[in-house]
């Protein structure tokens, strides 16, 4: 029986096998045989550098600035995307009907492209866009949006939270309904006021939703590409060169394939890394308000 | 047991095997490439509707008079570049015979790979020199290696565009052709216009290596009359010439006639009246500003150069793509893909129709003077400077570093003097001095 099991258990699990050998195993066991080579893979010959293109990875502009700016979008993006869901989601939730079609409707910009949304942005955030024109004569703000670095950096982490607010205020929401309304009602009862009734009931019984949010929003971080290659390709100055843009850059305007490739294995370390840290903080903050 | 054990494993290898080879984009047709005494070639032509165009009813035609060669034109993919594309294509064994929209720079890269044929190497290439008159033009394309890699296709020897307009207001009645004329220009138009610029381009702040062909690269050919920048891995750059565009950019900074912010369409709308134009824009310009009129609005004019230079014959960046063959064809596709070129390139009612097509001036040297093309800039006098231009135009770099050399004039030198953060001097030296490590 528990052989039977077993192979039925290996059964079902196998497509994901499957998927995750072709899709992930063999792209990391070539993503580290060519990242201690010089290839790039058009050449017919290659040698072997050993650990040379992570030396030289550690001292480049590019990926000290790549490290950094995945921290700093997380700083805004994180926060900014789950006070966004979270708004949305309790909107949604007051709603007395069409809960379903507002949440489609906020959940659209997800399955919008980011090469479209990124070239609309552009537009409106032209120097001659009647939106600068506007601040620049009604308050005297003359705003580089996309030329300096902390503009350009919320700009793009703007952008994403804007992609992303609908896709998580539905994880949200179903989070919302799997709250037990009596402990609402027992807390009326004790003269809760809504502030204390959102900080001390709905958070903390959120945790299960807000913790697949959190994980989902910080791996975004590590993964942003099209926004940033649409509109500031990766500056001004690294400001906005993500882990992907610098891989790009260098695979495909370079084409250092075994140099990208051993870039692609660090910021893979410092994703697991940090997600792992950040897990474990989630679980702490889980435990210390009763969820194990 | 143990049978079932190895049958599970046998299960999930054919899955995995078949998963793979459904994934594979290998051309299966590659194998096939001559079939029937018919020899296929593979021709990825540039992204772009005009030129797929030219290309489809080209090659028809060369198939009906050459049955023996089957031309299948598709178009190249731009996912997320069409550089990106091809390298990904000769990675995965699933390369095209040949290809079109291929710049020097990007050559130098594929040729040190071993990625394309010598084309001088081919029989007949010698002829479709001849035959196109372009001989002159070929000098200028030859690789550190001494071979030819790339047929020009068309040469786009870019332009300055100035709003005629508002420099008549201002009281010019031509294009200023030196920098105390432009610097003469700039200090009217911002007593006159406060609001407007001399050069209104984000790109400029930019340091995306091919931004520097349109900014840079066009100054400096013509401050240094058409000094290679880089010769093999030697940095070669005048320095005098390049000190003296940087200060010019100084200056236009710091007298706040340049605008580095992102503007939507700051030329056509004026609000700067200075930018560099390709014969692409006078086609675009056709459809979506039709107010732009040649010699009303806009004049087009050479570079301007440092005073003391001579103002004629004033050299320029070449804006020039072209075909290759690639390496990973069979020895009968290469030949083939010659006959094609030599068939394509003996008559130039082949490049008048590339010309009315795309309004890309073909690259050979006699666009002015042959009869053939008279017509069309008859009716395009806007394009004329253009083809004039065409043995003045300095193609780009043959390195394969080129995009992180490109990137370093940007980061280094020309980007921080724009901004204001750097004098031309320590501008020049830090990016010498970065080059040279890149090169080494």
């Amino acid at each position: 029986m528990r052989t039977k099991e077993g192979r039925l258990g290996w059964l079902f699990a196998s497509p994901y096998l499957l998927y995750a050998v072709v899709f992930f195993l063999i792209p990391l066991v070539w993503s580290l045989f060519l990242s201690a080579t010089n290839w790039n893979l058009i050449s017919p010959t290659f040698s072997f550098v050993g650990i040379q293109n992570y030396l030289e990875a550690f001292k480049s502009p590019g990926v000290q600035a790549a490290f950094f700016v995945a921290f700093k979008f997380m700083a805004v993006f994180v926060p900014l995307v789950i006070a966004l869901s979270i708004i949305v989601a309790l909107i949604v939730q007051g709603l007395p009907r069409f809960k379903g079609i507002f949440l489609i409707g906020f959940f659209l910009p997800y399955l919008a492209s980011g090469v479209v949304s990124s070239l609309i942005v552009k537009g409106i955030l032209s120097y001659n866009s009647p939106v600068n024109e506007f601040l620049r004569k009604a308050f005297g703000l003359d705003i580089d949006w996309l030329g300096s670095p902390f503009a350009a950096l919320f700009v793009v982490a703007l952008i994403i939270a804007w992609k992303f607010t609908g896709y998580y205020a539905l994880i949200l929401t179903s989070g919302f309904e799997s709250i037990n309304k009596e402990v609402y009602e027992a807390a009326m009862i004790d003269g809760v006021n809504a502030w204390q009734r959102f900080w001390k009931i709905t958070f903390p019984l959120l945790y299960p939703a807000l913790y697949t949010v959190l994980i989902l929003a910080i791996g975004v971080t590590f993964g942003i590409f099209t926004e940033v290659y649409q509109l500031t390709g990766g500056g001004p100055n690294f400001a906005t060169n993500t882990w992907q843009m610098e891989i790009f850059s260098r695979a495909f305007t370079n084409l250092q394939a075994g140099y990208a490739s051993a870039i692609a294995i660090i910021a893979s370390v410092v994703t697991f890394i940090s997600i792992y840290v950040i897990r474990k903080l989630l679980e702490l903050w889980g435990k210390r308000n009763g969820w194990d | 047991m143990k049978v079932k054990k190895v049958a599970s494993v046998l299960l999930a290898a054919s899955l995995a095997v078949s998963g793979l080879a459904a994934c594979s984009g290998k051309d299966q047709s590659k194998g096939e490439s001559s079939k029937d005494g018919v020899t296929t070639i593979e021709f990825w032509a540039a992204p772009n509707p005009t030129q797929q165009v030219y290309w489809k009813e080209v090659a028809q035609q060369f198939t009906k008079e050459n049955p023996k060669i089957k031309v299948n034109v598709s178009p190249m993919k731009e996912s997320p570049t069409s550089e990106a594309s091809i390298q990904s294509a000769i990675a995965g064994g699933s390369a095209p015979t040949m290809s079109e929209n291929i710049n020097r720079g990007f050559a130098a890269q594929l040729a040190e790979s071993k990625a394309l044929v010598p084309l001088d190497t081919l029989a007949g290439w010698d002829e479709v020199k001849k035959e196109r008159n372009m001989e002159n033009t070929m000098k200028g394309w030859q690789f550190a290696d001494s071979h030819q890699y790339v047929l020009p296709i068309y040469s786009n020897a870019m332009l300055f565009g100035w709003r005629i307009d508002v420099l008549k207001e201002l009281g010019y009645n031509e294009a200023p052709k030196t920098y105390s004329e432009m610097l003469d220009v700039a200090k009217k138009l911002k007593q006159k216009y406060p609001d407007k610029y001399v050069w209104a381009k984000a790109d400029l702040a930019d340091p995306t290596a091919w931004k520097r062909w349109f900014d840079f690269f066009m100054l400096y050919d013509a401050a240094s009359n058409g000094n290679k920048f880089i010769e093999g891995t030697k940095f070669t750059g005048d320095q005098k010439a390049g000190e003296q565009v940087l200060t010019l950019m100084a200056v236009l900074q710091k007298n706040k006639a340049l605008l580095t912010k992102q503007a939507k369409d700051p030329f056509e709308n004026a609000l700067g009246i200075f930018s560099d134009i390709g014969p692409w824009t006078i086609a675009y310009w056709k459809d979506k500003f039709p107010k732009m009129k040649y010699n009303e609005t806009y004049t087009l004019s050479l570079p301007p150069v440092p005073d003391g230079v001579d103002t004629t014959n004033v050299k320029t960046f070449a804006d020039t793509k072209g075909l290759v063959i690639y390496a990973s064809a069979t020895k009968a596709q290469q030949e083939a893909a010659m006959k094609f070129i030599k068939w394509v390139y003996s008559k130039p009612e082949n490049d008048v129709k590339w010309l009315e097509k795309t309004s890309l001036p073909p690259a050979r040297d006699d666009l002015t003077t042959n009869d053939s093309f008279k017509a069309f800039f008859d009716k395009n006098p806007a394009l004329q400077p253009y083809a004039a231009a065409v043995p003045n135009a300095i193609p780009p770099m043959d390195n394969a570093k080129y995009n992180d050399l490109q990137t370093i004039i940007g980061q280094q030198a020309f980007n921080p003097v724009v901004k204001g953060e750097k004098d031309p001097k320590t501008a020049w030296q830090d990016m010498q001095k970065a080059i040279e490590g890149a090169l080494k």
